[in-house]
C-alpha cells in the first residue's frame, strides 16, 4: 500500500543496513580509551587495596573503631560548656579570623586575577608566573603556612589570619580569574573606543561583569575559612581550637564535646548566612521593580531593594573588618614591619635537606596517599549512594530525600580536623584515626556534590524510562546513572585531590601521615627538614592535580 | 501513495484499545481536561490537534499513568488506568511506547543501549552498559535500530546524531517494547519540515505493518489527514472535533485552530 518511506534527508544510508552482519555487530567495538580507562580504574582499585593493608585498615578494625567512638562519646556526654565568657571571646576571635583571612585573600587575590587572567594579562610570561604563584598558594595547605607563621611571628591571632589569607589565595585569585577570562569582551571595546586609559578600562567594563562572581566566591570563601580557623588554635595560631585541644588534653571530655557542638553551630549558622546572602545579593531580580520614581528628572539612582541590601552588606563587611582589626589588636601594617622575621623563617628552609631522614620521610609520604586513597573510597562507597538518596529528582520520597540531606548536612559542619580528634582521642594515634576521620567527612562533601549533580541532569529519560515500564532501579542504571557518570567521576577525583591534601596535616593532631614530621621538624628547628617536607607537599598536590585533570579530559 | 484513511479500520481485537469517559484532569487550581470522551480500536491511526495548551499532551500523559488522572475514567489495553499498583502500572506502560517531543535519550549512551532501555519493563534487574544485556537482545535492538535506517550507527553516542535520527532512535526505543499501542507527543515539533514529514511517515508505516494502534498529537494538518484514519480535535480541555478523515475536509479541521472570541478568552491551561 505504501511506498518506502526511507528518508531522503540523510542519503548516506545505504540499503545494506536493513540486513546488518548480526554475529559482529552485536557487540561494541574496541576503543582504546575504554581500554586506558578501564586500566587506571583497575590500577586505581590496586592501589587503594595496597594502601588498605599499608595502614592496617580493614573492615572488622573499623567496627571496633566506630565501637571506640561510641565509648568516646559516652564519656563526653551531657556535654558542658566551663568558662563561657573565655568560650565566647574565642569564638569572636575564630569568626574576625576567618573574616580579616578572606579580606587579606581578596586584596591580595584582584591585582593577582587581572595578572593571571589571559584577557587582561600585560604578558603571557606574566599570566604564567601569576599561575604559578597561585598555584604554590594552593599547594601549600593553609595549617603548614600557619605552622611557619607561628614560628615566625610567635602564637597568636596574626599568624593565624596570614595563613588563611595565603592559603585562600589560591581558590580565590584562581576563580576571579577565571571570571574575568568569562566576560563579554564587547563592553571594553566600547570603553577603548571612548580613548579611555587602561585601568579606566578595567574598572568600567569588566569589573562591573564580573562584580557578582566575585562576590560569590568571596561569601563561599568566608565560609570555608571558618571552618579552618576553628582548627587553626592546634598549632598555636588562635582562635577556639585552643580551648578544643586544652580540653582534650586535660581529658576534659564533656567540656570538649561542649566546645564541639559550639563550634558546629556557629559552623551550620554561617552556613545559612552563607546561602541567604548569595540570594539575596546576588538575586537579580530584585533591581527589577525601581522604586517610585521621582517627579521630575533625577541623577540619583533610586533606593531599590537590591541597592539597600547591597549597600547594607558592603556597610556591615567594612565596620565588621574595622571592628576587627580593633578588636583583636592589629596593626594592618604588621606583616611588613615584621617582615625581616618572615623572610629568615622562610629563608631558614632553604636549601631543603633530609639528611638521614629519607626511609622516614618515604614511609610518611607513602602514608599520606594511602590514608587519602582508602577515606576516599570508604567514603565514597557511602557517599554516592546518600548523595542518590539525596537528590530530589531521583529519593523514592520526601522522607528519604529530607533524611539524606539531613545526614549529608550534618556530616558537613564538621570540620576534618575535629573529626580526626575525636578519632585520635577514641582509637589512639595513627593513620587508621586519619583515614576513618577523612571517610566520615567524604560523606558530607561528596554526598552534597553527588547529589546537587544528580539534580542536574535532564529529566526526559527518566521519563522515557517510566514510560517503558521500567522501576526505580531500572530508572538509576538506565537514565541516572549514565548521565551522571562524568561529573560522578570528577567528583570522585576532585575528592581524593582534598582528601590527599588534607591528609598532609592530619599529623598535627597525630592522626598519621607526612604532617607530624613537619611538626616536629619545625618544632625542633630543622628548617632545612621541614623544607623539604613542604616541597614533597607541594608536589604530591601538583601531581594530584594534574593526574585528575588527565583523566577527566579522558573521561567525558 | 494512497490515501490511509480509504483503508477499512482493522479490529482484530475485541474492544476498544482506548476508552475514556469523562476524563478530568485539575492541575492545581487550572483545569486542563474538562470531561473528555475518546474511543479508539485497535489497529486504528488517530491523530489529536489542537493549539499548544488545549490539553492534547495531559490525555496522552494521562493515559499511560505519567499524570494521575483528577476524574473520570480511562481504560488502556483493556486495563482501567487509575486504581493500580505500581507493579500493575510498570506491566502495562511496558505495552504501551511513548514517543517524546523531546527524544529523551541518554546522550551519553549510545544509540545501541538507547534501544535497550526500550526493554527495561520486561527484563528483570537493572542493567547497565551493553555487555549486561543478552546477545538475543542485542540482535533484537538491531532489528529494530535498522528498521528505522540506523544500523549503521549503532555504536555511535546518541547525542552525536541529527534531530531526525535521534527521533528514529526513540521510535526504534518504543519498538523495543513490542507495543500494542503507541503514544505519541509532538513526535515532530522539534524537527524541519522535510524532517519531520520523513519521521511522522516512518512511524506510520510501521506501525501500521506492525498493527500497532496509534493516539499523536501532532500540528500538521496535511500529514495528519495524510496518514489517519481519525482525527480528534482538542481545544481548552474539550472534545470539539471527532471524526473519520474520510468525511473531513480540509477547512473541517483548520476549524479546530480558530481563536476562540475574546469573551471566551482561553483560561491559561497548560499542557
Amino acid at each position: 500500500m505504501k511506498t518506502a518511506t526511507k528518508p531522503a534527508a540523510e542519503p548516506s544510508e545505504s540499503p545494506g543496513n536493513q540486513a546488518p552482519d548480526f554475529n559482529h555487530a552485536v557487540r561494541p567495538p574496541f576503543s582504546r580509551e575504554r581500554f586506558v580507562l578501564w586500566i587506571a580504574l583497575a590500577a586505581i582499585a590496586g592501589l587503594t587495596v595496597l594502601s588498605a593493608r599499608q595502614i592496617d585498615f580493614d573492615l572488622r578494625a573499623l567496627g571496633g573503631g566506630f565501637d571506640d567512638v561510641a565509648n568516646l562519646l559516652e564519656r563526653m556526654l551531657p556535654p558542658e560548656l566551663d568558662n563561657p565568657p573565655r568560650v565566647g571571646e574565642l569564638l569572636v576571635e575564630t569568626l574576625m579570623m576567618a573574616l580579616l583571612g578572606t579580606v587579606l585573600a581578596t586584596i591580595i587575590s584582584i591585582p593577582l586575577a587581572f595578572l593571571a587572567a589571559s584577557n587582561t594579562t600585560p604578558h603571557p610570561a606574566v599570566q604564567h608566573a601569576a599561575r604559578m604563584v597561585i598555584t604554590m598558594c594552593r599547594a601549600i595547605p593553609d595549617l603548614v603556612f600557619a605552622v611557619l607563621f607561628v614560628r615566625a611571628l610567635g602564637i597568636g591571632v596574626l599568624p593565624g589570619i596570614l595563613a588563611l589569607g595565603l592559603h585562600s589565595v589560591g581558590m580565590m585569585a584562581k576563580l576571579f580569574a577565571d571570571a574575568i577570562e568569562q566576560i563579554d569582551e564587547g563592553p571594553r571595546d566600547a570603553v577603548r573606543a571612548t580613548g579611555a586609559g587602561r585601568l579606566t578600562e578595567l574598572v568600567s567594563a569588566v569589573l562591573p561583569q564580573v562584580m557578582p562572581a566575585w562576590i560569590g566566591t568571596f561569601i563561599y570563601r568566608v565560609d570555608i575559612n571558618l571552618r579552618t580557623s576553628v582548627v587553626l588554635g592546634f598549632v598555636g595560631a588562635g582562635g577556639i581550637g585552643f580551648a578544643l585541644q586544652d580540653a582534650l588534653r586535660g581529658l576534659m571530655y564533656q567540656s570538649a564535646m561542649g566546645i564541639i557542638l559550639v563550634i558546629l553551630l556557629i559552623i551550620a549558622a554561617m552556613e545559612y548566612l552563607a546561602v541567604g546572602l548569595r540570594r539575596t545579593l546576588l538575586d537579580p531580580a530584585s533591581d527589577g521593580a525601581a522604586a517610585p520614581a521621582i517627579p521630575g528628572p533625577s541623577v540619583r539612582p533610586p533606593w531599590t531593594k537590591g541597592r539597600t541590601i547591597r549597600a547594607l552588606c558592603a556597610a556591615a563587611t567594612l565596620a565588621a573588618v574595622v571592628v576587627s582589626l580593633i578588636h583583636l589588636g592589629i596593626d594592618p601594617l604588621a606583616p611588613i614591619k615584621q617582615f625581616t622575621d618572615l623572610v629568615t623563617v622562610f629563608g631558614r628552609l632553604l636549601p631543603p635537606s633530609a639528611e638521614g631522614l629519607e626511609g622516614a620521610l618515604l614511609k610518611a609520604v607513602g602514608e599520606t596517599l594511602a590514608i587519602g586513597l582508602v577515606a576516599t573510597a570508604s567514603g565514597a562507597a557511602l557517599a554516592i549512594p546518600f548523595g542518590v538518596l539525596a537528590a530530589r529528582n531521583v529519593s523514592p520520597s520526601g522522607f528519604i530525600y529530607h533524611s539524606a540531606r539531613a545526614v549529608i548536612l550534618a556530616v558537613r559542619a564538621i570540620p576534618e580536623l575535629i573529626l580526626a580528634v575525636i578519632f585520635v582521642a577514641a582509637i589512639g594515634l595513627g593513620p587508621m584515626a586519619g583515614a576513618m576521620a577523612l571517610g566520615v567527612g567524604t560523606i558530607g562533601f561528596l554526598g552534597k556534590l553527588v547529589a546537587d549533580s544528580v539534580e542536574e541532569i535532564s529529566g526526559g529519560p527518566l521519563e522515557a524510562v517510566r514510560a517503558a515500564g521500567g522501576g526505580w532501579w531500572d530508572v538509576l542504571f538506565a537514565a541516572v546513572i549514565p548521565q551522571a557518570l562524568p561529573q560522578l567521576t570528577g567528583h570522585w577525583l576532585y575528592m581524593l585531590d582534598v582528601n590527599i591534601r588534607t591528609s598532609t596535616v592530619l599529623g598535627i593532631v597525630g592522626a598519621g601521615g607526612i604532617g607530624f614530621l613537619l611538626m616536629e621538624s619545625v618544632r625542633t628547628l630543622n628548617f632545612d627538614v621541614a623544607g623539604s617536607i613542604i616541597l614533597i607537599i607541594f608536589f604530591i598536590v601538583f601531581a594530584i592535580e594534574r593526574l585528575s585533570a588527565w583523566i577527566s579530559r579522558l573521561f567525558r | 501513495m494512497t490515501q490511509a484513511a480509504a483503508t477499512a479500520v482493522p479490529d482484530s481485537q475485541p474492544g476498544p484499545a482506548i476508552r475514556v469517559r469523562e476524563l478530568r484532569k485539575d492541575f492545581g487550581p487550572v483545569t486542563a481536561l474538562h470531561g473528555i470522551d475518546l474511543e479508539v480500536a485497535p489497529g486504528e491511526l488517530t491523530v489529536l490537534l489542537g493549539l499548544s495548551g488545549s490539553g492534547k499532551s495531559t490525555l496522552l500523559r494521562c493515559l499511560n499513568g505519567l499524570n494521575p488522572i483528577t476524574a473520570g475514567e480511562a481504560t488502556v489495553l483493556g486495563q482501567p488506568v487509575h486504581g493500580m499498583t505500581s507493579r500493575e502500572m510498570r506491566k502495562l506502560r511496558s505495552r504501551i511506547g511513548f514517543i517524546f517531543q523531546h527524544f529523551n535519550l541518554v546522550g551519553r549512551l549510545t544509540c545501541l543501549e538507547n534501544v535497550l532501555i526500550g526493554a527495561s519493563g520486561r527484563i528483570s534487574g537493572p542493567r547497565y552498559g551493553i555487555l549486561s544485556y543478552s546477545r538475543a537482545q542485542r540482535r533484537e535492538a538491531l532489528t529494530h535500530l535498522s528498521r528505522v535506517g540506523l544500523g549503521q550507527h549503532a555504536f555511535q553516542r546518541a547525542d552525536s546524531l541529527s534531530g531526525g535520527q535521534q527521533q528514529r532512535v526513540a521510535i526504534a526505543r518504543a519498538l523495543m517494547q513490542k507495543p500494542e499501542l503507541i503514544l505519541a507527543d509532538e513526535p515532530v515539533a522539534s524537527l524541519d519540515p522535510e524532517n519531520a514529514a520523513n519521521v511522522m511517515d516512518l512511524l506510520f508505516q510501521i506501525c501500521l505493518e506492525k498493527r500497532i494502534t496509534v493516539l499523536c498529537t501532532l500540528h500538521q494538518v496535511d500529514l495528519a489527514m495524510h496518514w489517519a484514519h481519525r482525527i480528534v480535535g482538542l481545544r481548552d480541555g474539550e472534545k470539539v472535533l471527532d471524526s473519520s478523515t474520510a468525511t473531513l475536509s480540509r477547512e473541517d479541521v483548520l476549524n479546530v485552530y480558530k481563536q476562540l472570541q475574546p469573551e471566551a478568552a482561553p483560561d491559561g491551561t497548560t499542557a
